[in-house]
């Protein structure tokens, strides 16, 4: 097999010694198979022993091996080392984000595991239920509804790269929202959809839909998709707050005009808070840049009401 | 070339410029744009929030207009081309929604046939064009400029959906600024959120995210950002005084739509380009005044 050496500049930090990180570079022969943590550990063994990095199955089921790579948090054990050279040149690998480092490449995950046990993930059974003192059937197809979420190994990549958690440390991040949603969608669990009422708080309408999340999770998980989801229960659930409020104006310009008049929704969203952008609005005025509250519909409009009136499949 | 045109909502309300100079470039390109002009809002993944079947059913319906006129459809947004793409990923490989979505549109005499393409200007301008092309066309090349570009996330993910190029390293906007003669530069942030998502729900938050990679820009000496979509256009410039306010940074970064760019190097006159339009203004770089 051909084989050919690549650059690995790895993030370093030891904290018996440094007071910041550092980057060392490695050269490593590679071949076409070779994962970034066969690299790694090709690393530890031949040439610095005390590069630390946590793995464990090799084989992307544990999710222990989470990092960065060359920017993006992957599992060591999915990731080809070639795919990344091609890519980017070189490998640069450090630890995950969002999370303090403890040493080297290992990432200290307690915000992570605090933010999944605020969701209080586990099955809230119905002993009231037949039968469910010995087990707790479900039917296939109830079993499907939650199964994609239920696939999460808590690797924490979502986490890392999620770019409102940069930003704003009470949003409880992606993987906890797609557990929470793992047993609201759980026909067993007898708190379901009472659970939604409470994540506000935990930053449900947060999320910006960057899709990191989706991108980065080795499991296909696509935890955005269920903070969706959960947003529109807590939409139908009377959720008032500013997200949902952006939902509802959203719909009804939607079911009004077929397009979005940005004025209404504007005003309709933010309320008396829009008294904080009035010399904004002045300045749009002035450069005739202001969108007018009064939007005409959209030719065939009454196709758009059709639709609107069609499409309400999810109404309970 | 011709294409069933989505100009989006935001194009025709708050950013006009972009809809004005989308026109002038491909009248100039001789790029023929057939505005689908009874389309509906995409839903910008804000309805399937409260509706999700809106999605589908509204898309499906702009896709179904686009086949009847035998086009493909091209957008100048990327949260339209993102919102766009993952309904017709979804549709067409889910039997289940696209035999309920077409159920719905049966009753308006419409269906969705799983035909059509939906491509973004960028696409169309690097690929269906073709840079090489687009070159010859140059009159005055961004020579000096040294631009930043901010992809942000609906033109990038899901690659899935999007099957375009890659979120981890793509290439498009860079391309289009070189073969302008401009100077793409890299800065820590181009295909993160500009905030906007969130804007009226988390103000503080939303700031920081512009600002920040309006800084990060900023710090890589760029002279002006381009963008390929109208919403991150209002987070980056319409906000940008608040946001950078906010986080006390000293900056103003003039930010254009991607149009607008291709259009200033084609030699359109920048008056009817829209740039008076902005709130940080582009004079500085554009006429040194």
């Amino acid at each position: 097999m051909k084989t050919q050496e690549a650059s690995f500049r790895i993030l370093r930090f030891n904290p018996e010694k440094d007071e910041k990180s550092h980057h060392e570079t490695y050269r490593v022969k590679i071949d076409s198979r070779m994962t970034i943590l066969d690299a790694l550990e090709d690393i530890k063994h031949a040439q610095d022993a005390a590069l630390t990095f946590r793995r464990s199955c090799r084989s992307g089921i544990c999710g222990s091996c989470a990092m960065r790579i060359n920017g993006f948090a992957k599992l060591a054990c999915k990731t080809r080392v070639l795919d990344e050279v091609e890519r980017h040149g070189e490998v640069l690998v450090e630890p995950m984000e969002n999370m303090p480092v403890i040493r080297d490449l290992v990432a200290d995950m307690n915000p992570f595991w605090s933010e999944i046990d605020r969701g209080s993930p586990w099955l809230e059974w119905d002993t009231n239920l037949e039968g469910s003192i010995k087990e707790n059937l479900i039917t296939d197809q109830q079993q499907q509804v939650s199964a994609k979420l239920a696939d999460c190994i808590m690797c924490g990549c979502c986490f890392s790269d999620c770019v409102s958690r940069v930003f704003d440390k009470n949003f409880t991040g992606p993987a906890s929202l797609a557990k929470v949603q793992r047993f609201v969608a759980d026909s067993r669990d007898k708190v379901g959809v009472k659970r939604v009422p409470s994540l506000v708080e935990m930053g449900l309408w947060s999320c910006t839909h960057c899709y990191f999340c989706w991108s980065q999770c080795p499991r296909d998980v696509r935890p955005v998709t269920a903070i969706s989801a959960l947003r529109a229960l807590s939409f139908r659930a009377g959720d008032r707050s500013h997200g949902a409020r952006h939902v509802d104006a959203f719909m009804s310009s939607i079911e009004r005009t077929g397009m979005l008049n940005e004025a209404m929704l504007y005003l309709k969203t933010m309320g008396w808070t829009t008294v904080r952008d009035l010399d904004l609005i002045l300045k749009m005025m002035v450069k005739g840049k202001a969108p007018s509250p009064f939007l005409k519909p959209i030719p065939k409009i009454d196709e758009i009401r059709s639709i609107v009136k069609e499409g309400r499949w999810g109404k309970k | 070339m011709r294409f069933a045109y989505y100009p989006g909502c935001v194009a025709k309300s708050t950013a006009t410029e972009l809809y004005d100079s989308t026109a002038l470039v491909a009248q100039k390109l001789g790029i023929e744009l057939v505005e689908l002009t009874a389309a509906s809002c995409c839903g910008a993944g804000v309805i399937n929030e409260g509706e999700p079947y809106w999605n589908f059913a509204l898309n499906a319906r702009t896709f179904a207009m686009a086949e009847d006129v035998g086009l493909d459809i091209l957008t100048i947004c990327s949260t339209c081309q993102g919102v766009m793409s993952q309904a017709k990923w979804q549709l067409d490989s889910d039997p289940k929604i696209m035999e309920k979505t077409n159920e719905t549109l049966a009753k308006i005499g419409m269906k969705y046939q799983g035909k059509v393409r939906i491509k973004h200007l960028q696409w169309v301008l690097t690929q269906d064009y073709g840079l090489g092309k687009l070159k010859e066309q140059v009159v005055k090349p961004l020579k000096g400029f040294k631009i930043a570009p901010f992809y942000g996330c609906y033109l990038l993910r899901p690659a899935e959906a999007l099957q375009f190029e890659s979120h981890e390293k793509p290439a498009s906007m860079e391309q289009l600024i070189s073969v302008l003669g401009g100077e793409p530069v890299d800065y820590e942030g181009k295909t993160k959120c500009c905030g906007f998502p969130i804007l009226f729900v988390q103000r503080g938050t939303a700031f920081e995210m512009a600002a920040t990679y309006l800084n990060n820009a900023k710090k890589a000496n760029a002279d002006f950002m381009i963008t390929s979509c109208p919403l991150c256009h209002i987070s980056l410039d319409l906000y940008q005084k608040k946001a950078v306010n906010q986080m006390r940074f000293d900056i103003d970064l003039p930010v254009m739509h991607m149009s607008q760019m291709v259009g200033y190097a084609l030699g359109l006159p920048p008056q009817e380009l829209g740039f008076s339009k902005h709130m940080v203004s582009t004079a500085k770089v554009l006429h040194g005044s």
